[in-house]
């Protein structure tokens, strides 16, 4: 691991949960937070924000004071091709049907890995998708169409 | 004997045909599942909950239990043939294991590795049919105070004993009980953080939370590290161990069984740690201690014995009293109120053959998992053979197909997505994502019991210190923190994780 100056892993962590617990302090402002005895519905969100809050400054503090952590590097690939292959099917699965659907997830998924072969994936995707749409639709009976039309 | 009529009760439930056979699919599916790196009990079973819907509530359970320990002997069988840990609960069994298997001894170690499980699974089922009992008596006369009490203390004691650091555990179990708290407040009728989303009126589903965080993100984190080869190069020869075996491995497989059962127990137990602390006894009391890591078949039977027979106990605080000791069950939580049942002790009373069907089937399941591994070894290790850049995108679309499932709405899908980009974030930045499944589940729970106890009390929190039960509750609750605080306990507790 090379010299950072920072605990980026805690420091990290610590603006996400700051960020979590303003973006919840912001969405409750509305709410009435009541008295202990009779809580109205800000209460508990608001309450559990805070010390959420303080956790972050905890861990942004400490990151910023301990240091020499860094952060494995991100790749783009795998994120990438799991990330739209789950947005795509999202997309498709009410318009287009699960056969669609399923194809088109399978094939872009197997983008993230750079180990996969053309043909074998499109083999694969046909299998695959045949078997989920016996096994969930045939089997399960998951209320959703096969196809577009 | 109150406690043979309700096991006799329970077996009349596990073995009805239609019982028999949703144990059966569970033990394979676990057992699959088990075998294959990179895919574990977690969201497996999140993908199968939605399907479950149909079923009566004791096949659900039933199947989905069967899920969770048939998972455990799975990922032994792979330890020892091909030194890959199909779960964390047999990373020990690789140790000696594969290296017995190194030695030709591959059969030997796989049936003292199967035996050792049905033996403690055996006798976890009894344990549970003995604890819990008096366990759901005393839960009975709880009233919220209490129980918010009890729910405090299993969030604090999940994180205080799982992996990882505990402030970071602490601040996710928090981060789950806000997200918990999305959607309309059952006391006022007004949502909260819906962001005018309809979706997320009845506040977000867990499951896909579950798979985003622990399916996605692992697959995500799995693809960035190189690929290994595995080789199965063993050829399976005798099956059976010899008497001299059998002699060395009876008493690791009864202090393994012991520790599994004592340690599944608490919450935050469950399958992971219970080996890793019968390795290091057995090391302890072996006479010659060089022998473990070169093929000492006390080193398989002792973990073993005890990673299943904690699966199986850390059934009992969620049978008993309605708290997950793990994640795992904080989806079992959420298969019982898909049934539409509300967990607690309870359940115990109302619904005995759901709860002694469930445990009288681990027994069953047991047996068949024992005749499934051991002649079919074969046929599992050859599922190794299907290469990770197939079984991924095949992962990525059933937890599409599952996560679309529970409601048939494409929201909860992207919600899914979201999570596995910030369970992605998490893996990078160290942190355990299952406290925070664990507060999302509670969540709901634990607010409705302190507003409650708020209520019965005027407002005054002195409530919680001064009845009896909830006092001692927070007391272990307070010394827990102060011990994970003090150096020397620090220091074992690092060890111990580590080793």
């Amino acid at each position: 691991m090379t010299r950072r100056r920072f605990d980026w892993p805690d420091l990290a962590f610590g603006a996400f949960l700051i960020a979590v617990a303003a973006g919840a302090l912001l969405a409750t402002r509305g709410l009435a937070g009541g008295i202990a005895a009779d809580m109205g519905p800000g209460y508990m969100p608001r309450a559990i924000a805070l010390i959420l809050l303080a956790f972050g400054l905890f861990f942004a503090g400490r990151g910023l004071l301990r240091g020499h952590v860094g952060i494995e590097r991100v790749q783009l690939r795998p994120i990438l091709g799991v990330g739209v292959a789950v947005g795509v099917f999202a997309l498709l699965i009410e318009s287009a049907g699960l056969a669609l659907a399923s194809f088109a997830a399978i094939l872009i998924a197997a983008a993230a890995s750079r180990e996969s072969r053309f043909f074998e994936v499109i083999l694969f995707g046909l299998a695959v998708t045949a078997g989920a749409v016996l096994l969930f639709i045939k089997a399960l009976a998951l209320p959703v169409s096969i196809w577009p039309w | 004997m109150e406690l043979f009529d309700n096991l006799l009760l329970g077996l009349a439930t596990a073995l009805q045909w239609n019982n028999l056979f949703y144990c059966l699919i569970g033990v394979v599916i676990g057992t699959a599942i088990g075998v294959l790196p990179g895919i574990g009990p977690i969201p497996t079973v999140a993908l199968l909950l939605p399907f479950t819907f149909g079923l009566a509530p004791a096949s659900a359970l039933i199947m989905l239990a069967g899920i969770f320990y048939g998972a455990q002997y799975g990922g032994s069988t792979t330890a020892i043939l091909v030194n890959v840990p199909g779960e964390t609960s047999s990373v020990v069994t690789c140790l000696d294991g594969h290296e017995m298997a190194k030695q030709g001894r591959a059969g030997p170690a796989l049936a003292i590795a199967a035996i050792s499980s049905f033996f403690a699974g055996t006798v976890a089922t009894i344990v549970i049919a003995v604890l819990s009992l008096p366990l759901a008596a005393l839960a009975l006369k709880f009233t919220a105070v209490e129980y918010f009490s009890l729910l405090v203390l299993g969030l604090f004691a999940a994180v205080i004993l799982a992996h990882g650091s505990v402030a970071k555990s602490l601040a996710m179990v928090f981060l789950g009980l806000l997200i918990g708290t999305i959607g309309i407040d059952v006391n006022s009728g007004v949502a909260r953080m819906t962001f005018g989303v309809p979706a997320l009126a009845d506040g977000l589903d867990f499951v896909p939370v579950a798979m985003g965080m622990f399916g996605l993100a692992e697959i995500i984190a799995n693809l960035e590290r190189p690929a290994v080869r595995q080789v199965v190069s063993q050829k399976l020869r005798d099956l059976i161990p010899s008497r001299a075996d059998l002699k060395a491995a009876f008493p690791a497989m009864l202090r393994g069984t012991f520790i599994g059962s004592a340690l599944g127990v608490l919450p935050g137990g469950g399958a992971a740690l219970p080996p890793f602390t019968s390795y290091a006894l057995e090391k302890k009391l072996a006479k010659d201690p060089s022998r473990f890591g070169k093929g000492a078949i006390e080193g398989v039977a002792g973990p073993e014995a005890a990673n299943n027979a904690g699966a199986q106990t850390s059934f009992i605080p969620l049978l008993t009293l309605g708290i997950p000791a793990n994640a795992l069950m904080a989806l079992m939580i959420g298969a019982l109120m898909m049934q539409g049942i509300q967990p607690g002790p309870q359940v115990m009373t109302e619904q005995p053959e759901l709860v002694w069907g469930v445990i009288a089937s681990m027994w069953t399941g047991n047996l068949m998992l024992l005749i499934i591994n051991l002649p079919l070894v074969g046929l599992w290790v050859s599922m190794l053979k299907i290469p990770y850049r197939l079984l991924f995108p095949a992962i990525v679309l059933f937890c599409c197909i599952g996560t679309y499932g529970i409601s048939n709405s494409a929201f909860n899908v992207w919600l899914m997505l979201g999570c596995a980009v910030v369970g992605y974030f998490f893996i990078k930045v160290g942190v355990e994502p299952a406290p925070l499944l664990l507060g999302l589940v509670l969540g709901p729970q634990l607010e409705e019991n302190f507003r409650r106890a708020m209520q019965l009390s005027d407002g005054d929190p002195s409530v919680f210190v001064t009845r009896p039960i909830s006092a001692v509750l927070l007391a272990i609750v307070a010394l827990m923190l102060l011990a994970m605080l003090s150096p020397a306990v620090l220091k074992t507790r690092k060890q111990a994780l580590a080793e």
